[in-house]
């Protein structure tokens, strides 16, 4: 499967023949193995020019770059192998009938109700009683039948996600506090990982979509443009607790992350560079963790879940064959 | 467009300069009609497949240096891609002879096209380089009757709002659109 690759040093990123280098400032040359490259994050203040786009763009390579406090500031993408005039037809078709976009925004928030639930379950069989958040999660997936209208299903979501937000800080090792989500900027430790789990999550679907001819601004359950890529926002929900916030727990209760690994402003709390390469190790390895699939009856990665799911969501829109979102099953 | 034979309409767009493209059946299509009806559909919706499969790489890399001293590539009317042998007979490039039905229609769909579009009647080769295994194939009335009938079933195919469903076959497993189609 193909890889990732994050530089958090800074300094330029360029072509060398026929591969990609990194010259750090101290004059450090480093090669990364384009052919294997699915994408490349930027965590530091690198340098480029044409000449490398160029040639990400014959590879197939996506650059995703990651700025200071909002963690995702944006991605050069490869020009589109294919694209398709009727899967972007087909797809905002979909948007505009509202009995089609319910029922896509729907399943995406049955899917990620499933995916909380299979994290809050895990934890309350290992010495936390969260029979309540688990009834409460099992109420907010019930009221998601009777939803007509978008706002709804939002609202549905929302009330499920506080729900499982409240288990947090029972799951979190003492010293570190949650107390609900806050973002732009992060305003605790565990805000930053989640945003920086969240975007890393984000990024990695913007490249899953890329492969299909799907249009990444064209959404169901979010608004499409309201905020960049918005399909991917939806597509990212069904994946957080099983990519962001998983290894988040882990970090936090084994300690490999401590307060040590933030800085804290003003009213703000931000990774350290240190803390970042940490969070995109742990969180690569979690990437690259299979699982047996069972209608493809081979393993796959959870990273390549991430591209089944925009194939998914292609073949529903172009064939009409029933969507079925993402749903942990093991 | 009603009740007109999709052959003869697919002759008459074919000599026309304005062609009907909803008309237009490539050689890669009738090879999908025998091998999977849905593959077809997914290919005319122009569903991208992934590039990357090693039977696509392999099939590639064989077409493209197999006799590549021998035969000449020729794009007709971009719709059929023939490679022509120094003799003047059309030959076509399979990886292996598992699937030799559908590699056969492709070719005598060749053949038909070049003698009812293009007005030239010419005889075929089928090869598998890596078999060391070559087949003659020519036109008759018989193989003329199944390259009609298949595409006016391609055209039938295509014209449906959806897919026919999957079903487990022993292609799949080494198909550029398994992920697409099996995951639901």
């Amino acid at each position: 499967m193909d890889r990732n690759y994050h530089i958090f040093s800074d300094g330029c990123l360029e072509r060398h023949n026929d591969t990609v280098r990194l010259v750090t400032l101290d004059d450090e040359k480093k090669y990364l193995p384009i052919e294997k490259a699915e994408a490349i994050y930027l965590h530091g203040q690198i340098d480029y020019n044409t000449r490398l786009i160029s040639f990400l763009n014959k590879h197939g390579t996506a650059l995703h770059i990651f700025g200071w406090k909002d963690y995702y500031a944006g991605s050069v993408m490869p020009k589109r192998g294919q694209t398709s005039g009727r899967t972007l037809v087909e797809q905002v078709r979909a948007y505009d009938s509202p009995a089609q976009r319910t029922d896509i925004a729907r399943k995406f928030v049955d899917g990620s109700i499933h995916n909380m639930r299979a994290n809050v379950s895990y934890y309350n069989s290992r010495g936390h009683d969260f029979d309540s958040e688990l009834a409460s999660l099992d109420a907010a997936g019930a009221r998601l039948t009777e939803t007509t209208a978008v706002e709804e299903i939002m609202g549905v979501e929302a009330t499920a996600r506080r729900a499982y937000y409240s288990t947090f800080d029972s799951i979190l090792p003492d010293g570190f506090v949650f107390n609900g989500r806050r973002y732009n900027p992060p305003t605790n430790e565990v805000n930053s990982l989640i945003s920086f789990g969240n975007s890393l999550v984000y990024a990695n679907v913007v490249s899953g979509i890329r492969a299909t001819a799907l249009d990444p601004a064209v959404s169901f359950l979010h608004e499409p443009g309201e905020r960049r890529y918005s399909l991917a926002l939806d597509i990212a929900d069904l994946f957080k607790p099983l990519l962001a916030d998983r290894v988040t727990f882990r970090l936090l209760n084994r300690q490999q992350l401590t307060p040590a690994d933030f800085e804290t402003d003003l009213n703000s709390c931000l990774l350290t560079e240190h803390g970042r390469k940490t969070f995109s190790k742990a969180f690569e390895e979690t990437l690259e963790q299979t699982v047996e699939h069972p209608r493809l009856n081979r393993k796959v990665s959870y990273q390549y879940l991430l591209r089944i799911e925009a194939y998914k969501l292609k073949k529903h829109l172009l064939t009409g064959e029933e969507y079925v979102p993402f749903k942990r099953w093991w | 467009m009603t009740d007109v034979d999709p052959v003869q309409r697919l002759l008459r767009t074919a000599r026309d300069d304005a062609r009907d493209e909803s008309f237009r059946v490539t050689g890669v299509m009738m090879q999908y009609y025998v091998v999977c009806k849905r593959e077809l559909w997914f290919h005319s919706r122009h569903i991208e497949i992934d590039r990357g499969n090693s039977a696509i790489v392999r099939g590639t890399h064989i077409d493209e240096t197999a006799y590549s001293d021998k035969r000449r590539h020729v794009s007709i009317d971009s719709t059929i891609a023939i490679d022509v042998l120094d003799d003047g007979r059309v030959m076509e490039v399979k990886p292996s002879s598992a699937l030799v039905e559908p590699a056969k229609l492709q070719l005598l769909y060749y053949l038909w096209y070049l003698k009812h579009v293009v007005g030239v009647e010419k005889s075929g080769v089928l090869a598998h380089p890596t078999e060391r295994k070559r087949e003659d194939v020519e036109l008759t009335d018989e193989t003329e009757q199944k390259v009609e009938d298949a595409i006016r079933g391609v055209h039938e195919i295509i014209a449906r709002g959806s897919p026919p469903p999957a079903s487990k076959k022993p292609v799949c497993d080494s198909c550029a659109y398994h992920d697409f189609c099996w995951s639901c």
